[in-house]
C-alpha cells in the first residue's frame, strides 16, 4: 500500500475511534433521564463536531476563527465579521495522537489539540485559517509555538498579572493590535457600530444563562448537571446569537417544568460544585459520574463551562476606544484562570457559588500535567474547609482506565456528604 | 425484629463477611475471591451462619462493601469501602483511641481517611494505579523471599540493619530485591527494608495537615507486624490496629446495615 493509502486508512481509523467514544458519551448524557427537548439542538452540535466530524450547520458558510482558553474576546471576532470557535479539545482518541507529538507531562487538553491538528479530518480544524492563541500556562504557550509552524496564527499576549491598570493597559495594546490581523481575513471592519452589537449579542446570551442558572439554583431538580455542562460546553462552536436563542428556549421548556412542579430528582440528592481544570465534551466522565453515582452537579467554576460567559462587558463610554478598553477590563481584571500570579478572584467566586447554589461539597479537577490548577489546590482547601464544606482533590486523565478509580473516590464523597447530612439532622440541625 | 445484621466486603484477593448482634463482632469469615464473586458471598454467608449457629432469616440487613460490592446479590445494599472502614473502626478502634486517621492497607489499594472526633469522615486519599503500599506487594516479595505472607512481619522483627528499598514501583522493587538476593543480604533485613518502603510510600499520600489525633491500621496488611513497626518508625508516634483489621470493611458495612435494619 502506498505511504497515501496507510494515512487515509489511520484518519478513517481514528474517526471511526472517535465517533464510538463521543457518541457513548453523548448517549450517557441523554440517559441520565428527563432531557428536555430544547436540549438536543445543543447536543446536536458536540454530536456534528465529535462525532460526525461535519460543519457545524449554524456556522457553515461562515469564516471562522480558532481560538483557545478564554482571553480571546469572541466580541471582538465577530464585530470583524467572523465566527470565533473554541478549539481547547476534550477528544480521547485525538490525546492518544497527540500524547506522541507533546512531552510525557503536556496536559491531555494541549495533547488533543496536537492530535486534532496532526489528524486533520475535522472541519471544525481544518475551516480556520486563522488562529488567536493567548499565551497563558506553559502548555499552551508551547503549543502556540507548534501550531504557529503550521498554519496563520496570532499570539495574544496575556500579561501575567491583573492587579494593576497597567496590566489591562498592556492587554488594550495586545487587542488593538489583533484588528488589523482580524479585518484582514475576514475583509470586514471593526467599527464602534460592529463591536456594539457583537457585545450586544453576547450581553443577550448573558441574560439568557443568568435566567437558565437561576433554574438551576431550584431544588428539586429541573434538570441533570451534566446536561447544562454540555450547553456550555457547545457555546465553543456557537455565535452568541443563537447559543442564547437556543437557551431561550431551554429557559421556557424549564419554566413549564417548574411551573408543573415536573422534577428531574428529588432534593435528597447532594449538590457539588466541579472546579479546577477545564471539563469539555467528550471528556464530560467526571460530571457523568457524578450524576451516575447519586449526586447533582449544580454548579461548575471551569473555562469552558459557567466562567465564560459570567461577567458582562460593562461599557460606560461608547466610543470604539470605549468598547476596547470595557472589553480589555472584561476579559483580565475579573477572570478566574490559575495562570495568573495573583487569583484571589477564583476563591472568592467560589465562595459566592456555594451561597447561591447550596453546595454540599466541592470536586475539585485535576487535569494530569495541569500544574497551575493543582497549585491552587492547598488554598482552595483551607478556604473550603473554614466553611466547613468537603472538598476532594481527582486527577484525570483523556481517557477511560482511571474511571473505576474516580468513581470510588466519587461515590464515596457523595456518601461523606449524605451522611454529614444524616448526622446533622439527627442533632437538630435544619438541613435543606 | 431481626438482631443479626451482615457486612460483606468483596475485596480484590479476599472475601469478607462479618456478623454483628447489638453492635458486637459476634462471627467473621473470610476466603479467596474466587471468579464467581457472587456465588462465593452467598456461600460465605451461609456458613458464617452456621458457624454462628442461626439462619439467614435472622439476618436483618446486609451491606456489601469493595470491589465486587454492586454485584453480590445475597446484600440488601451497597456502600464504598470508604465509608465502611470509617465506620468499622468504631468498633474495631481500642479503648482510648482518638480518631484522627485510618490507614487501610487493603489487597490492591491503601487508603488513608481522616476522621473527626465522632468518626465522621473528612476526607481521604487513596494511591493511583500502583500497587506498591498494598498487600500485592507484600506478597510478591514475600513468595519471592521463600516465605509466607503470615511470616514476613515476625521475621522482620529480627532485623538489625533494613536494607534500603528505593523503588516506587513493585515490578523495580522486585528485581531491586532480587539483586539484594543475590548480593546475599538476609532475609530478615529485605523484609525490613520492605516494610519501611511501604511505609514510607503510603506516608507521602498523608497530609501535613491532618496529623492530630490517632492513627488506626486496618485492612489485610495491619495483620503484619512489621508494617505497623515500620510506620511508628517512619512516623515517630504510635499506631494502632484496629480489632479484625481485615475485617473492618466488613463490620463497618454490617453497622451502617444495622442503621437501616
Amino acid at each position: 500500500m502506498s505511504e497515501n493509502g496507510i494515512d487515509e486508512r489511520r484518519k478513517l481509523l481514528f474517526r471511526q475511534k472517535s465517533m464510538r467514544v463521543a457518541s457513548s458519551y453523548l448517549r450517557r448524557i441523554a440517559a441520565l433521564g428527563n432531557l428536555p427537548e430544547s436540549v438536543r439542538p445543543f447536543l446536536d452540535v458536540l454530536k456534528q463536531v465529535s462525532v460526525d466530524f461535519q460543519p457545524v450547520s449554524m456556522i457553515a458558510e461562515r469564516k471562522t476563527v480558532g481560538t483557545f482558553c478564554l482571553m480571546v474576546p469572541p466580541e471582538l471576532v465577530e464585530a470583524a465579521g467572523a465566527v470565533p470557535v473554541r478549539l481547547c479539545s476534550g477528544s480521547y482518541t485525538a490525546y492518544s495522537i497527540g500524547d506522541g507529538i507533546a512531552p510525557r507531562d503536556a496536559c491531555p487538553l494541549v495533547k488533543a489539540v496536537l492530535g486534532m491538528e496532526e489528524m486533520g479530518i475535522s472541519p471544525l480544524y481544518e475551516d480556520c485559517k486563522l488562529f488567536i492563541i493567548p499565551v497563558t500556562c506553559d502548555c499552551k504557550k508551547k503549543l502556540a509555538g507548534m501550531l504557529g509552524e503550521r498554519r496563520p496564527t496570532a499570539i495574544l499576549s496575556v500579561p501575567s498579572s491583573k492587579e494593576q491598570d497597567s496590566d489591562t493597559e498592556q492587554f488594550l495594546r495586545e487587542l488593538y493590535r489583533l484588528i488589523p490581523v482580524l479585518e484582514q481575513y475576514t475583509g470586514g471592519r471593526v467599527t464602534a457600530g460592529t463591536l456594539a452589537e457583537s457585545i450586544n449579542r453576547r450581553g443577550y446570551a448573558q441574560y439568557e444563562m443568568s435566567r437558565f442558572f437561576t433554574f438551576r439554583r431550584n431544588v428539586p431538580y429541573l434538570l441533570y448537571g451534566t446536561q447544562a455542562m454540555a450547553i456550555m460546553n457547545a457555546l465553543s462552536y456557537m455565535p452568541a446569537l443563537e447559543w442564547g436563542e437556543c437557551l431561550h428556549r431551554v429557559n421556557e421548556e424549564l419554566a413549564g417544568r417548574l411551573a408543573k412542579r415536573q422534577f428531574v430528582a428529588r432534593e435528597n440528592r447532594p449538590r457539588i460544585l466541579i472546579t479546577g481544570s477545564p471539563v469539555t465534551f467528550p471528556n464530560i466522565k467526571i460530571p457523568l459520574l457524578i450524576e451516575e453515582m447519586g449526586g447533582m452537579l449544580v454548579a461548575d467554576e471551569t473555562c469552558l463551562g459557567e466562567r465564560s460567559l459570567y461577567d458582562p462587558v460593562v461599557v460606560t463610554d461608547r466610543s470604539l476606544d470605549g468598547m476596547m478598553r470595557a472589553i480589555a477590563n472584561r476579559y483580565i481584571r475579573p477572570c478566574t484562570c490559575p495562570s495568573f500570579v495573583e487569583n484571589r478572584q477564583r476563591i472568592f467566586r467560589i465562595r459566592q457559588m456555594i451561597k447561591d447554589y447550596q453546595v454540599q461539597g466541592v470536586i475539585c479537577h485535576i487535569l494530569r500535567g495541569c500544574l497551575v490548577y493543582d497549585y491552587e489546590y492547598q488554598r482552595l482547601e483551607e478556604e473550603l474547609e473554614e466553611l466547613h464544606i468537603p472538598v476532594i482533590r481527582v486527577e484525570s486523565d483523556y481517557n477511560e482506565e482511571d474511571v473505576e478509580q474516580l468513581r470510588i473516590r466519587i461515590e464515596a464523597f457523595i456518601e461523606l456528604i449524605k451522611r454529614r447530612d444524616v448526622v446533622r439532622k439527627k442533632s437538630g440541625e435544619k438541613v435543606l | 425484629m431481626k438482631s443479626y445484621f451482615a457486612g460483606l466486603d468483596g475485596g480484590s484477593t479476599y472475601l469478607k463477611a462479618a456478623l454483628l448482634k447489638d453492635g458486637q463482632v459476634v462471627g467473621t469469615m473470610a476466603r479467596s475471591t474466587g471468579i464467581d464473586n457472587n456465588q462465593s458471598a452467598a456461600s460465605l454467608l451461609d456458613e458464617l451462619c452456621y458457624q454462628s449457629g442461626i439462619s439467614r432469616d435472622d439476618i436483618g440487613y446486609t451491606m456489601a462493601t469493595g470491589y465486587s460490592r454492586k454485584i453480590l446479590s445475597v446484600a440488601d445494599d451497597d456502600i464504598s469501602e470508604i465509608t465502611a472502614h470509617a465506620c468499622g473502626a468504631r468498633i474495631t478502634a481500642p479503648d482510648g483511641f482518638l480518631p484522627g486517621m485510618i490507614v487501610d492497607i487493603g489487597g490492591q489499594d491503601s487508603k488513608i481517611i481522616y476522621l473527626d472526633r465522632d468518626y465522621n469522615i473528612k476526607n481521604f486519599t487513596m494511591n493511583d494505579k500502583c500497587a506498591a503500599g498494598t498487600g500485592k506487594f507484600m506478597e510478591v516479595i514475600a513468595q519471592l523471599l521463600e516465605t509466607t505472607i503470615d511470616q514476613v512481619g515476625p521475621l522482620s522483627l529480627e532485623s538489625r540493619e533494613p536494607c534500603d528499598i528505593n523503588s516506587t514501583c513493585v515490578v523495580f522493587a522486585q528485581s531491586e530485591v532480587i539483586s539484594l538476593v543475590a548480593r546475599q543480604f538476609d532475609r530478615k533485613d529485605i523484609l525490613a527494608g520492605m516494610h519501611l518502603s511501604m511505609a514510607k510510600r503510603i506516608i507521602k499520600m498523608m497530609k501535613k495537615s491532618e496529623r492530630n489525633g490517632d492513627i488506626l491500621m486496618t485492612g489485610g496488611g495491619a495483620m503484619n507486624i512489621g508494617i505497623r513497626k515500620a510506620f511508628e518508625e517512619e512516623l515517630m508516634r504510635p499506631v494502632y490496629v484496629a480489632d479484625h483489621p481485615q475485617f473492618n470493611g466488613a463490620i463497618g458495612a454490617a453497622l451502617i446495615a444495622s442503621e437501616r435494619g
